[in-house]
């Protein structure tokens, strides 16, 4: 048996480890044109830095393709012949498979702006982006980083640190609306600006501007739409040096478009739940379409979702009836020195383009701000409803659940401090009020050993 | 990204470039002076410091005072690292420093009373134990063989290595910078396994010998000078190149616990007591992206991310507890915790009043 896949990120080397511990004999072949080795694409930014080499963010030793025999193929697959079982490389040379993966991961969403294309623009997403970026990072330079994510706030993070002046556009109101609200984002905008970030909100780019050389010169920022605070005169062109489009990624999958495989509409593999494409192909991680616990249909652009759908789709392959199911969100991150931890439903307050999203009368917020620190929790509370996230795996086709009375917990946005998702989401599962929450919630500290306790602000919001 | 440990990689001094080599090469040489030749002596006297030990000792008190103010600035943010290295920059001034510059003017034998037994190998020699005063003895005894135990139990070896030891005082401190040479592979590992508990073995053969002398040295004169041989021997080797020259002197090269790691007898002592202790390194479920942050800065060559990738919490004789893994962590992932093993890592069990 032969099994390919494509991709060696965190997808593709965790169903080639779930498929070597099942089968001691299958022949296993990784296709990756990016790196010899599986190295954390979330460490970019430490490469990048010079917190570490790039060694160091390869979780295994270089001897483990040789010890698991793990056949390695650095190339680029140009076509996929899923009727022929076989893939054509750039570089010409096709190879045959009996069972194959699809871990082909994301790509940076191309910068849509006129006159983006060219030199100056950059993205930070593969080691090529990081090459490229390395390279004419120099200090005293000015940047543009555009996108209100996590990539976005990454790399504004790591220009700085090398030196540069740089301004942060995010067309949304407030920074990372996706997440946050308006309170925690302006404190996130508080803190990057008094770390020197020159932050921009509510704008748009128009326009790229470039010199007759075609060497970038700047960009032409315009209102978003609804956006709050209209451009100040003489503040909508900014000279740069470079540009980093940082406003999300998309599958990866342009090659596929001749193999007969179903895309969703962005270009995500459709599989079912056992993460199958079609007979003998299964795709899995960013680029897989796969079902929410909602019920809508998206990919997955996380890192350990990546790696559970790598060992499902691993098991799938070898014929166990192994499904995918996502259990209840959590998260985290990092923005500057302000750590993020996130449970439960947080639901969306403003939509891409401005729009204020209303959760509906039933959801309500608990909220305190350290006074003079960068330090807040957010507890989201529901009565009436079941959040669709909050059903269960295996849930989705199961009965419906009865109303939540209506102090329920549903969800943690914590910023600045951490705290142990285990403990959000066990009492989000078994259905706490928020009475109980608040007089345990000093549980769920996780930070370092000596950090004073949480506890209520005074004037804190009554349960 | 973590303040002051960005351009880590940009500094040759840092990674192993010529001038590391030279750094290397100037400490081993200062190392080798000051041990085994009377260079330092002259100017020591010259300086009013009476003898090169004294003058030694000088210069690593300043060298973690320096260390210390350059760690804070760096690491300063964390409540842990700011007591903590205060609390062992403390304890080197005042009970490895002035204390026993205070007894020497006093005309009193000096005695370090943040060193004990197995480390400071001569504390259990019986020609040692005579010349110091009955609760000193007392003080040592118990020390190493009762309260170092106990509280290495319930707190983690960290409780010696990292908060009152000068050897780990002067890595976590001056030698700061040097932390992620340490060598990660599994090759040192299992060297690490087999060195640090055969020094241990050498030192305890070596207590024994000596004692045996002194009881019966009189009566044996081959016996008499094989143990005054191994005595000699074990200061030499382990005492002075193992945990000098080596140990300060492979900073640049291979990180701040060289002796720690391979070699303490005391370490090797405090890492069997950890295992089957109540620390450990608490993982978050599932948090983890493999950034390898842990793994880099570990200082001891602990692959944490493999524990932290794979769910499980982290029990490692070797630990020193100095926290960085934690501290670097960019998504939370590590808690240094004193919790009885009780239940499965991951499995956390609560039981609460119902409130449904």
């Amino acid at each position: 048996m032969h099994h390919v896949i494509v991709g060696n990120g965190v997808c593709g080397m965790e169903a080639a480890l779930a498929l070597r511990r099942k089968d001691g004999e299958a022949r296993i072949t990784l296709v990756s044109d990016e790196h010899d080795h599986f190295y954390s694409r979330t460490a970019l930014m430490y490469v990048f830095a010079g917190q570490m080499r790039l060694q160091d963010t390869e979780p295994y030793d270089r001897g483990l393709y040789e010890r698991l025999r793990f056949e390695r193929v650095r190339e680029r697959v140009a076509e996929l012949a899923a009727q022929g079982k076989s893939l054509r490389f750039e570089g010409g040379r096709t190879i045959g498979y009996d069972r194959l993966l699809l871990a082909v991961g994301s790509r940076a969403r191309p910068a849509p702006w006129p006159g983006a294309a060219g030199p100056g623009l950059h993205y930070f997403v593969t080691l090529r982006d990081l090459e490229g970026l390395d390279h004419e990072a120099k200090a005293g330079r000015r940047a543009v980083v555009v996108g209100g994510g996590l990539i976005g706030v990454e790399v504004a993070e790591i220009l700085l640190a090398r030196g540069l002046e740089v301004t942060f556009v995010v067309r949304e109101n407030w920074y990372f609306p996706l997440a946050l609200d308006e309170r925690e984002a302006l404190m996130v905008a508080e803190h990057l600006r008094a770390h020197g970030v020159d932050v921009r909100l509510g704008v748009n780019v128009e326009e790229v501007r470039r010199g007759p050389d075609g060497a970038l010169a700047g960009v032409r920022l315009g209102d978003a739409p609804r956006t709050q605070a209209a451009l100040a005169a003489g503040a909508a062109e900014v000279p740069c040096d470079l540009l980093v489009c940082a406003i999300g990624v998309v599958p990866n999958t342009g090659f596929l478009a001749t193999s007969g495989l179903r895309l969703a509409k962005g270009g995500a593999i459709e599989v079912d739940d056992a993460l199958r494409a079609a007979p003998d192909v299964w795709a899995a991680g960013d680029c897989a379409n796969v079902t929410w616990a909602d019920g809508s249909r998206r990919p997955e652009q996380l890192w350990y979702t990546a790696r559970d759908q790598g060992r499902v789709a691993a098991a799938s392959m070898l014929g166990d009836g192994a499904t995918y199911r996502r259990g209840t969100w959590y998260n985290s991150a990092k923005f500057f020195d302000l750590e993020y931890t996130t449970a439960g439903w947080v639901p969306v307050r403003l939509d891409w383009d401005n729009t204020p999203l209303d959760p509906g009368p039933d959801v309500s917020d608990w909220f305190q701000r350290s006074p003079g620190r960068f330090d807040s929790q957010r507890i989201i509370c529901s009565g009436g409803m079941n959040p669709p996230s909050l059903i269960k795996q295996g849930g989705l086709s199961g009965p419906p659940r009865p109303p939540l009375a209506a102090d329920r917990v549903i969800g943690f946005n914590m910023l600045g401090g951490r705290w142990n998702h285990e403990v959000l989401l066990d009492w989000i599962d078994s259905r706490r009020s928020l009475g109980f929450v608040l007089d345990r919630l000093a549980e769920a500290q996780f930070d370092e050993e000596l950090s004073p306790r949480w506890r209520r602000q005074p004037g804190s919001p009554p349960t | 990204m973590q303040a002051g440990l960005m351009d880590t990689y940009q500094r040759p001094l840092q990674k192993r470039g010529a001038v590391a080599w030279i750094f290397c090469a100037a400490l081993v040489a200062f190392y080798l002076l000051i041990y085994y030749t009377d260079a330092f002596e002259g100017p020591a006297r010259r300086l009013g410091l009476g003898d090169k030990w004294t003058l030694y000792g000088v210069l690593y008190t300043l060298a973690m005072v320096a260390g210390g103010i350059y760690f804070l600035r760096r690491h300063g943010n964390s409540r842990y690292q700011r007591i903590r290295t205060i609390t062992v920059v403390a304890v080197q001034v005042v009970l490895a420093f002035a204390l026993p510059i205070v007894m020497k003017v006093l005309g009193r034998q000096e005695y370090y009373f943040s060193y004990f037994w197995p480390l400071k190998i001569e504390y259990f020699y019986p020609s040692v134990i005579l010349q110091q005063p009955f609760l000193i003895v007392i003080y040592s005894f118990l020390g190493s063989l009762v309260a170092f135990p106990l509280v290495g139990y319930f707190l983690g070896k960290r409780f010696y290595c990292s908060w009152i030891c000068g050897c780990g005082g002067l890595a976590n401190t001056a030698g700061d910078p040097f932390r992620h040479l340490s060598d990660k592979s599994a090759g040192a590992w299992r060297f690490e396994k087999a060195s640090i508990y055969t020094v241990l073995g050498i030192a305890v053969i070596t207590t024994v010998i000596v004692g045996l002398n002194w009881a019966v040295g009189r009566q044996h004169a081959a016996f008499s000078s094989f143990a005054f041989g191994v005595q000699r021997w074990y200061g030499l080797v382990v005492g002075g190149f193992f945990s000098g020259v080596l140990g300060v002197g492979l900073y640049p090269l291979m990180g701040t616990r060289v002796w720690c790691r391979f070699a303490c007898p005391m370490a090797a002592v405090l890492g069997l007591v950890q295992k089957f202790g109540r620390f450990r390194i608490t993982v978050k479920k599932d948090m983890c992206i493999a950034c390898g942050n842990c793994s880099t800065y570990c200082e001891m060559g602990i692959d944490v991310r493999a524990y932290a990738m794979a769910n499980e919490h982290v029990k490692r004789a070797a630990c020193v507890g100095c926290g960085m893994c934690a501290h670097v962590c960019p998504r939370g992932v590590l808690k240094l915790e004193v919790k009885p093993d009780r239940f499965k890592g991951g499995t956390p069990i609560r039981v609460y009043a119902v409130d449904l």
